[in-house]
């Protein structure tokens, strides 16, 4: 046996066997005597049993649909074994979508690609687009706000909750709260960015006045995400370094330059890459305001290819493991990229 | 400092002033050896001069924020500070003034409601069952806050406290999953969960899990664990091995040691994925939207109601407003009552990787 009392088994092992007797439950007895590594495994069961019946069947389950036939008719939901047909399609904007996934032509001129469609209107550059802005925004917005919680001054504490408090708030109330605020009928936002000249006549019905509606309401809310992770970076500085910089004679700029951004980078980069992910998934917050054909997102296209009426399920899977892929594909650059000063980091 | 500028004089004054004193004065002009400092202080004097011809207060502060860089910086920090307070904090004000004017009257309101109504917070629950969708959406959220600190503390005892092979490429594996879209598990899942099983016929009615809180509470708990098993990891990692040992030699089970040991010694910890846990499916959207028909019997949780209130003949607005209100208060009592917690929780999540 390989229990924790290891060591002490020749004396205690008698003792320990009565113990063992003494529970008198055969299951606990066979517990007690599994190896290290054994009881470790049987520790992980349960957490692999959900995450294997909720993640991964389902993923091979969406790869296996995504090879197969879209039938519209009869019982069967799935026709034959067609390869990588749906995959074709997407790519080449063929697919029986309201919304393409992308729709490009290379051409001989200029900028050498052609859209199909407008590019807000495709969901792979609407979801990157949107990724990489809102990562932007919220990176500089939440470092801002970092730097404020860094310091110490009175009623620092209810300035923390009113930072957090977005990053609380449930996706469809942030969702409504956006989606009043640029109602015509109701807010004044509309109104306001028409005056400015920015919008049109009706924001939500327009792909790009709507792709910023979501692009604001996403960096209200998750800006506060990065300035936690940021605010935990900040505060594991050195505070004697800004002394010696202090006493060296280097400038705040410098200060922030030399010392705070590079002690800083590791955890900021962890959080643009949570966020990254979370942006790329974006589903709810365009559901409850501008709704999936304004601003079609990946996640959307899934959604309205299952549920939209034409049961173009093998579509559907493919577009579902599609965004898998890319979402896979900026996780590894990231980590190839920043390899060195993640592995910093532990 | 001194008015007569004669060379003699300045000298002596430079050689007289204390260490601090020159510390202070490298600072403001940043970090100038001490020659040029002497010029750094001729500029002073002149600043000094302009401010005593009183010009207008703008002109004023700049020439005491040239001379005293730290006074700008402060204006600067309450400036940020202010702007960030009223970014977040306006949307919900806003929210409420909405909520409180009176229906159909909703135009141009930005910092008074036209008119008060706060009857709209009673309405909205005579319109539509809102506090069913919240029953449904507080026994989903615990339910899953409870299968993830369970099965994650099981999984979090095992990667923080046991060695055994293969741990690193787990705890991997784990992590990958809260990378996947909900979208890529989705259609599998919604054919799974509308298929009758006849062991669940006795539970569910017709045998499938769509429209119980079984089709929310498993792919939800799977999505938001691997978070919690990391932060659990981590503080049970930090437990002494002779706490544990000692329960062990006194006749605990292994179980045993688990939780009458390890768990309670980690309280914060566990607080910690708890809190982040229930917010996180409180606030989760895909799932809850698609795996339920919307009626409150078969337990739609809170989004469902919110959204209820666009109705097919009339758009209520304030009850939207209000409604939106009171899904937000659970949240913020849980951010004001356990903020620290969510601070450390989110820092211990996701920096351990």
């Amino acid at each position: 046996m390989a229990t924790d009392t290891d060591p002490d088994g020749g004396i205690f092992g008698d003792e320990s066997e009565t113990e063992r007797d003494r529970t008198g439950n055969p299951v606990v007895n066979w517990m007690e005597n599994l190896s290290e590594a054994a009881y470790a495994y049987l520790l992980l069961l349960p957490a692999a049993a959900l995450l294997s019946l909720i993640a991964f069947y389902p993923l091979i389950m969406t790869f296996v649909m995504s090879l197969q036939e879209d039938r519209t008719r009869g019982l069967e939901p799935l026709g034959g074994f067609v390869g990588v047909e749906n995959y074709v399609n997407i790519l080449t904007g063929n697919a029986r979508l309201a919304r393409q996934f992308m729709d490009v032509t290379l051409s001989g001129s200029f900028p050498f690609i052609e859209f199909g469609v407008p590019i807000l209107q495709q969901a792979l550059f609407v979801t990157l687009g949107f990724a990489v802005i809102s990562v932007f925004f919220e990176t500089v917005i939440g470092f801002g706000q970092a730097y404020v919680l860094d310091q110490d001054f009175r009623g620092r504490r209810w300035v923390r909750v009113a930072i957090i408090l977005p990053w609380a708030v449930p996706i469809v109330i942030q969702g409504m709260i956006f989606f009043l605020l640029f109602q015509p009928e109701v807010g004044f936002g509309s109104d306001f960015m028409q005056w400015l000249g920015v919008f049109g006549a009706d924001p939500l019905a327009d792909s790009q006045d709507s792709f910023i509606i979501v692009l604001v309401a996403d960096i209200w809310k998750s800006a506060a995400f990065m300035a936690l992770l940021i605010l935990a970076g900040l505060q594991s500085v050195d505070r004697s370094l800004y002394d010696v910089a202090r006493v060296a004679g280097a400038s705040p700029l410098q200060r922030f330059k030399m010392i705070t951004l590079p002690l800083v980078l590791p955890a900021l980069l962890v959080a643009m890459l949570f966020r990254t992910m979370d942006a790329m998934r974006v589903y709810g917050l365009i559901e409850s305001t501008a709704g999936c054909t304004t601003v079609p997102s990946l996640t959307c296209l899934v959604v309205e290819a299952m549920f939209g009426g034409t049961r173009i399920y093998g579509t559907a899977a493919a577009v579902a493991f599609m965004t898998a892929l890319v979402i896979g594909l900026i996780i590894s650059v990231y980590v190839f990229f920043f390899r060195d000063t993640q592995g910093g980091l532990t | 400092m001194t008015d007569d500028s004669t060379p003699t004089d300045r000298d002596a004054q430079t050689a007289d002033v204390p260490a601090h004193w020159n510390h202070t004065r490298r600072m403001t002009d940043g970090g100038q050896p001490a020659e040029q400092g002497r010029d750094g202080v001729l500029i002073g004097n002149q600043a000094d001069e302009e401010a005593v011809l009183d010009r207008g207060p703008f002109e004023r502060w700049a020439s005491k924020a040239i001379k005293n860089p730290e006074r700008a910086y402060k204006s600067m920090f309450y400036t940020a500070t202010i702007f960030f307070l009223l970014t977040t904090l306006f949307p919900f004000y806003w929210l409420l003034m909405v909520a409180l004017t009176p229906e159909g009257r909703q135009q141009d309101i930005i910092l008074t409601p036209n008119g008060f109504n706060p009857g709209a917070f009673i309405e909205v629950f005579e319109v539509l069952p809102f506090h069913w969708y919240m029953f449904n959406s507080f026994v989903i959220a615990t339910a899953s806050t409870i299968i993830v600190l369970v099965i994650g503390s099981l999984a979090g005892y095992a990667f923080g406290r046991l060695n055994f092979r293969g741990k690193l490429p787990l705890m991997l594996l784990v992590l990958v999953i809260s990378f996947f879209p909900p979208a890529a598990f989705f259609i599998p899942l919604n054919d799974l969960f509308n298929t009758s099983f006849f062991a669940l016929e006795p539970i569910t009615g017709d045998g499938t899990l769509y429209n119980t809180p079984g089709a929310m509470v498993l792919p939800l708990s799977a999505i938001f664990m691997p978070l919690a098993i990391f932060i659990l990891t981590t503080f049970y990692a930090q437990i002494p091995d002779g706490l544990e040992d000692a329960a062990r030699v006194e006749g605990t089970t292994r179980l045993g040691a688990l939780f009458r040991v390890i768990i309670p010694l980690s309280a914060p910890g566990v607080a910690t994925a708890g809190v982040l846990t229930f917010i996180a499916v409180y606030n989760e959207f895909f799932f809850s939207f698609l795996m339920t028909d919307g009626q409150p019997e078969n337990w739609a949780p809170l989004l469902e109601g919110i959204l209820g209130y666009q109705g097919q003949y009339e758009v209520l607005y304030h009850l939207m407003a209000a409604s939106s209100i009171i899904g937000v208060i659970p949240v913020a009592i849980l951010v004001i009552v356990a903020q620290e917690k969510i601070v450390s929780g989110l820092t211990a999540g996701a920096l351990k990787e």
